[in-house]
């Protein structure tokens, strides 16, 4: 092989290793930051719901896998999964009673979240994080929203930065079952 | 009217098809009829764009919300300025204005350089015509900005209020208008390539569009950078983040292209170079779209990502196999027949500052791809910060500042030690004594004062060619000065056009040595309390409540003393709009020569009746915006340029290809 020629495939290497390297870039997603909690007990809270009717402590959920959504009002992409967590819920929390759904909205008034709640026709237990917002710091979150899948021992074993789909959600619940 | 604007694309698309064929079958037939029709294509093409971009702008003044694109982008309650400007304020809509301003390019260099490079023309055409074709092709299949939504919403989501700024809506079409004129030098050096036709045409003719691309990146550049400054309240103007990396890389290899060119230009040497360096200036611009558009880096910037990633991936590694590829067929016809004659040369300062640009443009690269290699190799997830960048772009940095007065006094070909010594004796001394009072009278740190050396001696180096070749002049027309140096300038407009813009880049290093020497502060201020901040006395009084446009502002209205006199009222403050659920925060800045004060509504107390400020004092950053004048002068002046040759030659293979059907009317 000549010099020249081997200097056309080593450019047309540095290409094509940059351009894979770059489609790599696209399978995987910055955002997924690697927490610390994942296979450790999540942390416990109790809350009362928005409807102000009932109220839960998470430790009494053991058995039955939990999946934690962090929401606000104020985030976009809350109101793209919001159908997507709804839907889920009716299936399998209310229909199949093989999970529990739980939306904590962290930084938010009472009234907005209330509303945006209606808005979107939530039926699963909906919370609002305390004044400083201390869950959410447990939790460390990164952003809204935040998915955290804990297991019917408590552990928590995925966790989601941004929006939820159908298909995350049941592949999660199938590896916690 | 949402499908007229569709159609029109379908149609836009099928004529850039047109173009990119017809060209071809033209040389091949030796029938310039097709060519011609190639030609009209353009404007057809160009007719369509801009029919699909009137539409969409219709849609947004009517506030169409039954058009997706325009319920995300907008809202009734804007002001109707920014309803236009919110066409470029999305994803799809920026898209269609790239489309739109590389037909107008198009149209315009098809028919503009027709006689004076009629060999090359018809690929120059084909070669616009694909990366039209491209960018139509995404708008239709994945990113229409007409895709309608099946419920009409009864208000749009509005513009983000962030983006509702002066500089924020000239900066990204002046950054689009930078990335796409760098398309029309790329296009050139291709059909080179592909008609093997390598002298130094292409670089003559392109050369005002290198200087047009050159001027609009470094406009965006600014403009963002203003942008960042006057609204995120961080007190900053550039934070490496990795959108902002994407623009800045192909600024640095067009700015190496932009001196490059001028070697092979006057010594016929670096033609590999330079047509390498096109061709990365413009996969550095679809890579950048690319960072910013898929989400593959984390970034501060909230872009609406999209699916379109892959397919701009595909594009530039089609472009960059093909674009290498023909480079390597025609490589013989390239190698120089000259040697560099001496150590001492324009020539050397040139290469060594093409190596700088490029070896920054490398660093950025690198660092903003770091976190992806990192995770391919090893799995784990890291981010690289401001700090990587500053340490290893700084002395790089610097060094390319210094050649900046080098270049101005080093002669072609050859310089000898005696007339070195001449040309860069005073500015050197002047250098170091003007040094020496700064650092005894203000700065002690080294970056600094470095950069301030550097500045005086550039500055000094301009000012002692101007003022010779001025007097020579002044002498030889016996005449005053200011028509010798008129008439100097005229003479040789690239020269002292590039020189402006030195005297901007001068401006620009003196603002960033400011960096080194600012102050923050968080101040707890009571109604009527006076504090000391630096030389100034600040003095908030209260809070009110006033309109600016559609938002409400809360501001703490806050007095500046200097010296016991009153000199302005700042009015920090928080703003509320009606589309977004939190308040922004409305940076209020005192500007003057030497510093700005920047005010930032961090808090109210309204039980304590106290606000907390916090107060930063910017010195010299005002030095940076002004760079902006010096550019747009020296630019203004180095475009009055047009090569004689290229002239003659137009003229003359214009009367002798007149056109059958012009001949008849």
């Amino acid at each position: 092989m000549s010099w020249r020629s081997l200097k056309f495939w080593g450019v047309m290497l540095v290409i094509l290793g940059f351009i894979g390297l770059l489609a790599f870039g696209l399978t995987s997603d910055p955002k997924k930051v690697p927490s610390p909690l994942l296979g450790k007990m999540a942390p416990d809270f109790s809350v009362t719901s928005l409807d102000g009717k009932s109220s839960l402590k998470l430790s009494e959920l053991k058995g039955i896998p939990v999946v934690l959504n962090f929401w606000g009002s104020w985030c976009p992409e809350c109101t793209r999964e919001a159908p997507v967590l709804e839907a889920f819920y009716q299936r399998y929390d209310k229909g199949q009673n093989k999970v529990r759904v739980l939306g904590i909205a962290f930084q938010d008034t009472p009234s907005r979240a209330k509303a945006f709640a209606k808005r979107f026709g939530k039926n699963y237990f909906l919370a609002l994080d305390d004044d400083e917002g201390s869950i959410a710091l447990n939790y460390g979150l990164y952003g809204a929203p935040e998915t955290f899948f804990i297991d019917p021992k408590g552990i928590i074993r995925f966790k989601q930065v941004g929006g939820v789909t159908p298909d995350l959600l049941l592949e999660q619940l199938e590896s916690m079952l | 009217m949402a499908d007229i604007g569709y159609v029109t694309m379908v149609m836009a698309l099928a004529v850039a098809l047109y173009g990119t064929i017809i060209p071809h079958l033209g040389v091949q037939k030796n029938n310039w009829n097709l060519i011609r029709s190639a030609q009209y294509a353009t404007i057809f093409n160009f007719f369509l764009v801009a029919l699909a971009s009137g539409i969409l702008i219709h849609a947004f003044l009517t506030d169409n919300f039954r058009i997706f694109y325009v319920a995300t982008n907008s809202s009734s309650d804007m002001p109707i300025f920014y309803k236009i400007t919110a066409f470029w304020g999305g994803l799809d809509g920026s898209l269609l204005l790239w489309v739109l301003v590389q037909s107008a390019f198009a149209m315009v260099v098809a028919f503009r350089y027709e006689n004076s490079n009629r060999y090359i023309i018809p690929y120059v055409i084909v070669v616009l015509n694909i990366i039209i074709a491209f960018l139509l092709t995404l708008l239709i299949i994945w990113s229409n900005p007409f895709a309608l939504q099946a419920i009409t919403p009864s208000e749009g989501r509005g513009l983000n209020p962030l983006l509702q700024n002066i500089a924020m809506t000239a900066h990204p079409p002046s950054l689009y208008l930078g990335y796409i004129g760098f398309s029309v030098p790329f296009a050139f050096a291709i059909a080179g390539l592909i008609r093997g036709k390598l002298d130094n045409e292409w670089i003559l003719t392109t050369r005002r569009w290198t200087l047009f691309s050159f001027y609009f990146l470094a406009l965006g550049l600014i403009l963002g950078g203003q942008w960042a400054y006057e609204e995120l309240g961080w007190g900053g103007y550039w934070a490496w983040d990795p959108v902002e990396n994407a623009a800045f890389m192909p600024f640095l290899t067009g700015t190496a292209f932009l001196h490059s060119v001028m070697v092979q230009e006057k010594r016929n040497m670096l033609k590999i170079w330079n047509i390498v360096l096109i061709i990365v200036t413009f996969g550095l611009s679809i890579l950048g779209t690319f960072l910013t558009r898929s989400g593959v880096v984390n970034s501060v910037h909230s872009f609406t990502q999209s699916e379109i990633g892959p397919f701009f991936l595909v594009f530039l590694g089609f472009t960059l196999v093909i674009a290498f590829g023909l480079l390597f067929m025609r490589i013989r016809m390239l190698e120089s027949d000259h040697r560099l004659e001496s150590v001492l040369c324009r020539e050397n300062t040139f290469l060594a500052q093409n190596i700088l640009f490029v070896g920054i443009a490398f660093t950025v690269l690198l660092g903003t791809t770091f976190p992806l290699i990192a995770e391919a190799v090893r799995g784990t997830k890291l981010s690289i910060q401001a700090p990587f960048f500053n340490t290893v772009t700084a002395p790089m940095g610097y060094a390319l500042f210094f050649l900046t007065g080098v270049g101005t006094l080093i002669a072609w070909r050859r310089s000898s030690l005696s007339s070195l010594q001449k040309n860069f004796q005073n500015p050197l001394i002047a250098a170091t004594l003007g040094t020496i009072v700064i650092a005894i009278f203000f700065a002690r740190d080294w970056q600094p004062l470095l950069i301030f050396w550097i500045s005086i001696f550039v500055t000094m180096t301009i000012v002692i060619e101007v003022f010779k070749s001025t007097r020579i002049k002044a002498h030889q027309l016996s005449t005053n000065f200011g028509m010798a140096f008129i008439y100097v300038v005229m003479r040789n407009t690239r020269r002292y056009g590039g020189l402006a813009i030195h005297l901007g880049v001068v401006m620009m290093f003196i603002g960033f040595a400011g960096r080194f020497y600012d102050v923050e502060k968080d101040l707890s201020m009571e109604p009527n309390r006076p504090i000391a901040l630096g030389k100034y006395q600040l003095i908030f009084k209260e809070m009110q409540e006033f309109k600016v446009r559609n938002a409400t502002h809360r501001a703490a209205i806050i007095e500046v003393y200097e010296d016991g006199d009153l000199k302005e009222v700042l009015k920090p403050a928080k703003s509320f709009y009606p589309t977004q659920p939190d308040p922004l925060t409305e940076v209020a800045i005192r500007r003057t020569l030497w510093e700005d004060l920047y005010l930032v509504l961090n808090n109210e107390d309204s039980a304590r009746n106290l606000v907390v400020i916090k107060a930063r004092i910017n010195p010299l950053v005002g030095w940076a915006w002004m760079s902006l004048p010096f550019f747009t002068i020296g630019v203004g002046i180095s475009m009055m340029y047009r090569p004689k040759s290229l002239q003659i030659r137009s003229e003359v293979t214009g009367r002798r290809y007149v056109p059958e059907s012009r001949h008849s009317a």
